[in-house]
């Protein structure tokens, strides 16, 4: 009937505006989906300002009737609205998007809600931005997506750990990284190098209260949730490939390092080293006489870095199938990867496997799940990276070796052993990279399986269990023929010394199996009367933790019969020979949580929404003292947007969120579940003392007061969308204040300890997020140019208070109000002109060169932690071409540039390289130079200033890809659905102050592995 | 029916685990305290833990980085330059690790002690075996005492200055501080531990169950001789010192060089053990008075070859003093050395003139790693000497008699007999054989402390070496650097104690 009469009207209308010269006519089409091009069945089809209608049918075609001039408005569940102008043409086709900021299903604690009923502050992260990047651990790829989520990777090994802090660091020693949760799985957050990144389909990082705190006793430094694909029900079989080759290079630097010729001319004006004649290094062994220009001409140039420094070649491949039926689906991976890293022997392989199988009965009462992933990897880490091990650390070769060796320099260690000389630095690395090996292995199997049963359509019960196990081996050997082996070799006479042993070298192998075991078990009723919708969950949770580790070392390597690892060279001990003792080492550890929550959430109308959690935590590290804790949290949210005043304004959707929350932070020393384990108690150890004797001696003192740091976090934010989404995002500022923070209060040595950690002191971290996007440029058709500008940030101040010392300061941690980490250490103040010596200023202000090194230090208000950091993301497509690119940048960033330190340091005159800055150094009276005399007597008196403290904010183009979809036409008959070629970038670009390697690394160290600038070429493939 | 096997399965997941299981874990292999100590076997052990606090290499590294006992080396990688540049202040490490380290002795003694009141004894062989316990216990308590007073007091001759905190308990609370006490507080509770080791102590020399690794009534009397001489009592310190030095003798030339080789122990009255994959077994924190590891780490990197990679060299001012046919200079002077034939005039004397520093030569089998001799009984002479000479008698002529004794068995020839016109032409004799007898042991520093003012003598490096360092190459023994500060991480915890400051900082 109601049909009917909208035809009556239509009729009548025509009639009405026939005088318009307006032509009804007929127009049909096809409605189909950006993501595989497949007919959208019912869809609706409505002329826009009108009641006018229709639907698509079974092969997503529509009839409408309309007029020139018309708008059609093509919409779909779950995607986005596309409008269409009627013009003269009869066949309008419409391509409908995903829509993924609307209607999203977002997690929050232990479940899922709709985008717009969410009343806490998360951000997805979809597979799209993580799939086919060339990183290694997917974490790193994360870095600029998420507003709030820093992610500084100081290290280029591949797989390499990177530090994951949300919303500042909210933590001096306990653990700052968030929660991970692989489909249900709590996972070790260090250790993702064997996990393939293909296979996650989207990343949630939870950030407020409102949705941490129900994961208690875990959930102080926010929540990572990360699903992996799952198959389809009803969906045939398909495949998809994904490869790509990648090559890795080390980034630029600006230290200006010196050349043979002119380092050679420096050593000679300096009268040191192979210039002046005094070296011991083969090149010109000195007689005493310097080098003649021409000599010094003729000299070789080789390029260190280039040596120690590599372009590392990465290969990854990645097939996966999925399929479903009618009660259950399947999704299974295969992969595998090959990344060289850039240093020298460090290199990750890998093998992944995973299988993901859901189900369900015929009935939908009963669903579950499972996930498994195995996965076997095997890398070479070299150690001692950023020490100042000449015959140690590649790093330092690469950077400051003398460019007048060159690696024909080098015969074998035995030669290297006399005379040693810290020139040869080069040398003994090229033996070390002949002679070392370090290898980790690792099995990785992450598995989780959950069951849900629906009792009544409003109450069901369900299970979550799941299981991290590792097992890593490392086997590092010091082979019998090195420098280093016979350099520290012990005497075949016990007695005296000069006659080494023939047989060296020691093999060190160390196995360490963890596993967790996490269940979380609940029921959950939902239940709707009329406007009123209430949640309600009840949960227990389990978790235990389990170490198991074996290792020995094996002195004495017979080199005709040695292998790393294979114990074929082992040289037994004998009576005279002690130094070939072997030493063996195990260890058994495990800990425990144990929870129960419950949650609660109300809605109104979609207008209204009102949340609460409590949980009651238990850890086994605080049974000695406060085993229990409590955390909660309210949250609600007030969707403007669907208020009838809204209707007509721009906004297509405003939401306003507040919630406040606390969580607790148990893992208070920071090194995860095996750490700070009975800290609540005295005790006594057994170990080798005096003699190496068996003895008894005290090895802790308890903390009788130990309990968990607690952070609670006010958090208020509004997401928006104007002009149907054409702006979007999510604005939200917080505060985050830990208490008890555990840290190491100061004691009088007299009690027999200069410290001990205890509960105390409170950290503030307030700040702002940002995250939004805008569509510049938005084409009608579906293959025009699109533009779509990201901006994502976050702003965080740091702040003590009440630390634990009388005068409210402790060197190395801060001060109270100020930030976490702040430098206290003497001003340097330039090169005093009259004598060449280093000026410094007093606590005062006053010029001097002899400052007090206690007295004079001050605060400086900087620290390594950024205060703004983020990225700017542009994003185009035309017709099938993309590019993407993201610009990460972190500002407030200051480090101490201490390889920089290294160059200019004149002592190393004849031993190491320079900067060429040192050619400047001051030479008489009158000088104005920022490099001191190269012997001012105050030069190596006070170590700590901040000569060398340097800003590292960078603007960098952390990621940029280019690519190119096969149209659908293109592919037909060629069996394949769809095709992509993409060309993928890391690091391409940096703008920074900063002179070193990589602005980006949590560290003052020097010598430091950095990450590599990559490019790759990659495509992917479906069946 | 199927709903509710389905349900059971449920309940079955959530309650197969008991919550306890996961919050109530004992970790396995401790050893809590009140289990600790049940048997004299249990105090013995815990005696051999508290012997492995003590080590002389921080005495070692500061006594020779600070004065003029090492030059800086060839191929130092920037070892020791401030200390070497005499930069001494509340951060640096010496202050640290001698207030720390001694004090934690004190600490860990102190708990065997009172762990001892609550063990049953069984028979006297346990009794015998007990009080020795308690003794050596004791006199490990009174040595560390002495240090924080030797190195903390601005003058133990005078009983009204401040030293160090005596603290004779274990504190209740790890919040416990304490303020300095005088000089004539920590004597008193010094000589109270050594007359209790005294009392104890049934381990004698030429007795059975003597052995130079643990401490005997001989090690005791020669802290008592130590004492004696740093306070300034001659009378007790010459009788003492003499009644030692006739007890063991003095080592002929072999047996001289083979005490370096920890292969004789004629001189020794008392060793520290270094041996195999001990805590000590290792480099230790080179260039750093925190130093621990092999004594001749403080040195060398890998041994005490030219090829060891030598990162502070012998001071020419050593050097000069070393006659070649002296015993010493073989035992101090590696013969990988690289001697300069015209070293005042050498244009490149860094690379021309490397003296490499070969006192802990290795033992065992490992470079750089020999046991730390505490005390010898040349040390017992020189402190007779230097009693008779600063005695009331001013007995200059039986200083130098002593003086000819040492040099006779050192170069296994009759040496001159000295004549010193002068009460301090005694003194500097005395501290110039120190300088060569107990050089690298850790005496110099505390040596200048002592004697150096009333000699006239000071820190006098080297002024080739110290001059292409830094111009740093003197020092008089006055300066107030020789008394060390109160340490920063004492203040730190203890804010009380910073107005206690030694002078000077």
């Amino acid at each position: 009937m109601k049909l009917k009469l909208t035809w009556l009207l239509t009729l009548f209308m025509a009639f009405v505006i026939q005088f318009s010269f307006a032509q009804e006519k007929t127009v049909t089409g096809t409605v189909t989906t950006a993501d595989d091009g497949l007919p959208l069945p019912g869809a609706s089809v409505i002329v826009k300002g009108t009641s006018r209608g229709a639907q698509t049918d079974f092969d997503g075609k529509y009839t409408i009737k309309v007029n020139q001039g018309d708008i059609l408005v093509f919409s779909y569940v779950g995607m986005k609205d596309a409008e269409k102008l009627v013009g003269s043409g009869s066949v309008y086709n419409a391509v409908l998007e995903l829509d993924s900021t609307l209607d999203e299903v977002v997690v929050v604690g232990y479940g899922t809600q709709t985008r717009a009923t969410s009343k806490v502050s998360s951000v997805r992260v979809s597979a799209e931005t993580i799939e086919n990047r060339p990183n290694a651990s997917f974490v790193q790829t994360l870095s600029g997506q998420v507003a709030g989520l820093n992610i500084t990777t100081s290290t280029g090994q591949p797989g390499g750990n990177s530090l994951v802090q949300l919303r500042g660091v909210a933590s001096i020693n306990g653990n700052t990284e968030p929660l991970f949760i692989i489909d249900g799985a709590p996972v070790d957050e260090d250790n993702f190098r064997s996990l393939n990144p293909q296979d996650i389909a989207s990343i949630d990082v939870l950030k407020d209260a409102g949705a941490t705190a129900i994961y208690g006793n875990r959930g102080a430094n926010g929540v990572i949730v990360i699903k992996t694909r799952q198959g389809g029900l009803e969906q045939g079989l398909r495949m998809n490939y994904n490869g790509f080759v990648a090559f890795s290079t080390l980034q630029d630097n600006d230290y200006n390092r010196m050349s043979t010729q002119q380092l050679l001319r420096y050593e000679r004006d300096r009268g040191a080293g192979a210039g002046a004649g005094g070296s011991v290094s083969p090149f010109n062994p000195g007689d005493g006489s310097p080098l003649t220009d021409a000599q010094i001409d003729a000299a070789p140039n080789f390029d260190w870095t280039d040596f120690f420094f590599r372009t590392g070649i990465t290969q990854s491949h990645t097939l996966s199938l999925s399929s479903g039926g009618e009660n259950a689906s399947q999704f299974t991976s295969f992969g595998f990867q090959d990344t060289e890293g850039i240093l020298q022997q460090s290199d990750l392989k890998r093998f992944n496997f995973r299988t993901n199988v859901t189900g369900k009965s015929s009935n939908d009462k009963f669903n579950y799940g499972t996930n498994l992933t195995v996965n076997y990897s095997t890398s070479e880490e070299p150690n001692s990276v950023g020490t100042g091990g000449i015959n140690q650390n590649f790093v330092l070769g690469a950077f400051q070796s003398v460019p007048y060796l060159t690696p024909d320099d080098y015969v074998n260690g035995e030669q290297l052993t006399s005379p040693v000389t810290f020139t040869n630095t080069p040398l003994f690395l090229v033996d070390k990279l002949a002679n070392f090996s370090r290898v980790e292995e690792e099995v990785k199997i992450v598995a989780s399986a959950n069951f849900n049963y629906k009792l009544t359509d409003w109450l069901s019960a369900n299970a979550v269990l799941s299981a991290d196990y590792q097992n890593e081996v490392f086997t590092f050997a010091r082979g019998p023929l090195g420098f280093n082996a016979i350099f520290f070799a012990g005497d075949e006479d016990p007695n005296s010394a000069g006659t080494q042993v023939t047989t060296p070298g020691f093999v060190d192998q160390q196995t360490i199996r963890e596993f967790t075991y996490n269940q979380v078990t609940s029921l959950n009723a939902s239940k709707s009367y009329g406007k009123h919708t209430f949640d309600v969950g009840l949960y227990t949770e389990y978790f235990k933790a389990h170490l198991k580790s074996f290792g020995f070392e094996a002195r004495g390597l017979n080199p005709a019969t040695f292998s790393p690892g294979d114990g074929s060279g082992f040289v037994d001990d004998v009576a005279a020979q002690d130094v070939f003792i072997d030493l063996a080492r195990a260890n058994i550890l495990s800990s425990g949580l144990f929870s129960y929550f419950g949650s609660f959430d109300y809605d109104y109308d979609q207008k209204y929404g009102f949340g609460a959690t409590v949980r009651r935590d238990a850890s086994s590290r605080f049974a000695g003292s406060n085993r229990w804790a409590t955390f909660y949290s309210v949250s609600g949210r007030w969707n403007i947007s669907n208020e009838p005043f809204m209707e007509d304004s721009a906004f297509n959707n405003l939401k306003l969120r507040a919630s406040y929350g606390t969580a607790g932070n148990q893992d208070i020393t920071g090194f995860g579940p095996f750490s700070a384990l009975d800290l609540t108690l005295d005790l006594f150890g057994t170990f080798g003392g005096y003699g190496n004797q068996n003895s008894i001696g005290l090895t802790q003192f308890a903390n009788r007061n130990l309990r968990w740091e607690t952070v609670g976090q006010l958090n208020v934010g509004v997401d928006f969308g104007v002009w149907n989404n054409r702006l979007r995002g999510a604005i939200d500022v917080y505060e985050r204040k830990t208490t008890d923070l555990f840290q190491t209060r100061p004691l009088s040595a007299v009690t027999g300890t200069t410290g001990q950690s205890f509960n105390t002191g409170i950290v503030f971290n307030r700040g702002i997020d940002f995250q939004i996007n805008y569509n510049i440029f938005q084409s009608e058709a579906p293959d025009g140019f699109n533009f779509e500008l990201g901006l994502v940030g976050n702003y965080n101040e740091n702040e003590l208070q009440e630390i634990p010392s009388p005068n409210g300061e402790i060197p190395g941690l801060g001060r109270n109000g100020g930030k976490l980490g702040e430098y206290f250490t003497l001003r340097y103040a330039g090169v005093n002109p009259a004598n060449g010596n280093l000026l410094y200023l007093t606590a005062d202000g006053d010029l001097t060169e002899n400052p007090d090194a206690d007295t004079d230090r001050v605060w400086i208000d900087k620290n390594i932690i950024p205060d703004w950091n983020g990225s700017v993301n542009f994003n185009f497509d035309y017709k099938n071409f993309f590019l993407t690119t993201q610009w990460n940048y972190a500002l407030g960033v200051d480090r101490f540039d201490n390889d920089y330190a290294g160059l200019i340091d004149p002592t190393n005159v004849g031993q190491f390289n320079f900067s060429t800055d040192i050619l400047r150094a001051w030479q008489q009276p009158g000088d104005v130079t920022d490099i001191p005399r190269f012997n001012a007597t105050n030069l190596n008196s006070f170590g700590g200033s901040d000569r060398f403290l340097r800003s590292a904010d960078f603007v960098r183009l952390r990621f940029a890809s280019f690519g190119y979809s096969f149209p659908r036409t293109t592919l037909e008959n060629t069996g394949f659905t769809s095709a992509r070629v993409f060309f993928n970038g890391e690091n391409i670009l940096t703008f920074t102050e900063w002179r070193g390697f990589d602005p980006e690394t949590r560290s003052n160290g020097s010598r430091e592995y950095p990450t590599p600038r990559t490019f790759s070429i990659g495509f992917e493939l479906g069946f | 029916m199927k709903n509710i096997s389905k349900l059971i399965l449920l309940s079955l997941i959530a309650v197969f685990t008991s919550c306890n299981d996961a919050i109530d874990i004992d970790q396995v292999g401790r050893l809590r305290a009140e289990n600790a100590f049940s048997s004299v076997d249990d105090l013995e052990a815990g005696l051999l833990a508290v012997y492995g606090q003590l080590d002389l290499t921080p005495e070692i590294a500061l006594s020779a980085n600070f004065t003029d006992e090492i030059a800086i080396g060839f191929d130092s990688g920037g070892q020791g330059f401030a200390l070497y540049d005499f930069v001494l202040n509340a951060e640096s490490a010496a202050a640290s690790s001698f207030w720390v380290r001694n004090f934690i002795v004190n600490n860990r003694a102190t708990v065997l002690l009172e762990a001892a009141e609550n063990v049953e004894i069984l028979d006297e062989d346990e009794q015998e075996r007990f009080n020795n316990v308690l003794a050596q216990t004791h006199f490990i308590r009174a040595f560390s005492n002495f240090e924080l007073l030797i190195y903390f007091s601005p003058d133990p001759r005078d009983d009204s200055t401040l030293a160090v905190p005596v603290v004779d308990f274990v504190p209740e609370q790890l919040t416990f501080t304490a303020l300095r006490d005088t000089t004539g507080e920590v004597w008193d509770y010094i000589n109270a531990d050594v007359n209790r080791a005294l009392e104890l102590s049934t381990v004698e020399f030429g007795g059975g169950d003597f052995t130079p690794t643990f401490a005997s009534v001989q090690a005791i009397n020669a802290l008592r001789a130590r004492m004696a001489i740093t306070r300034g009592q001659y009378g007790v310190a010459d009788a003492l010192a003499t009644d030692l030095l006739n007890t063991f003798g003095l080592a002929d030339r072999t047996q001289y060089q083979n005490m370096f080789l920890d292969s004789d122990n004629t001189e020794i009255i008392w060793k520290l053990e270094r041996t195999l994959n001990d805590a000590y077994d290792g480099q230790g924190a080179t260039g750093s008075v925190f130093a621990g590891g092999w004594a001749g780490a403080r040195f060398a990197f890998g041994s005490a070859t030219l090829d060891g990679s030598p990162y502070f060299e012998m001071d020419r001012s050593v050097f000069d003093l070393l006659d070649p046919a002296d015993i010493r200079f073989t035992v101090n002077v590696a013969p990988t050395s690289v001697i300069s034939n015209d070293y005042l005039n050498d244009p490149d004397p860094v690379n021309n003139d490397i003296l490499v520093i070969q006192k802990y030569i290795g033992s065992e089998g490992q470079p750089l790693m020999n046991d730390l001799k505490v005390f010898r009984s040349s040390e017992m002479l020189l402190i007779a000497a230097e009693a008779r000479a600063a005695g009331p008698a001013q007995d200059l002529a039986g200083a130098a008699a002593l003086i000819k004794q040492l040099r006779d068995a050192r170069f296994g020839t009759d040496q001159p007999l000295d004549v010193y016109n002068s009460q301090q032409e005694a003194f500097q004799a005395i501290l110039q054989e120190r300088k060569i007898e107990l050089c690298y042991e850790g005496h110099r520093y505390k040596d200048l402390k002592r004697l150096g003012p009333d000699a006239n003598v000071g820190v006098d490096r080297d002024p080739i070496a110290c001059e292409i360092q830094s111009g740093a190459c003197e020092l008089p023994a006055t300066d107030f650097r020789f008394t060390l500060p109160i340490p920063i991480v004492e203040i730190n915890a203890n804010p009380g104690i910073a107005a206690q400051q030694n002078p000077g900082y």
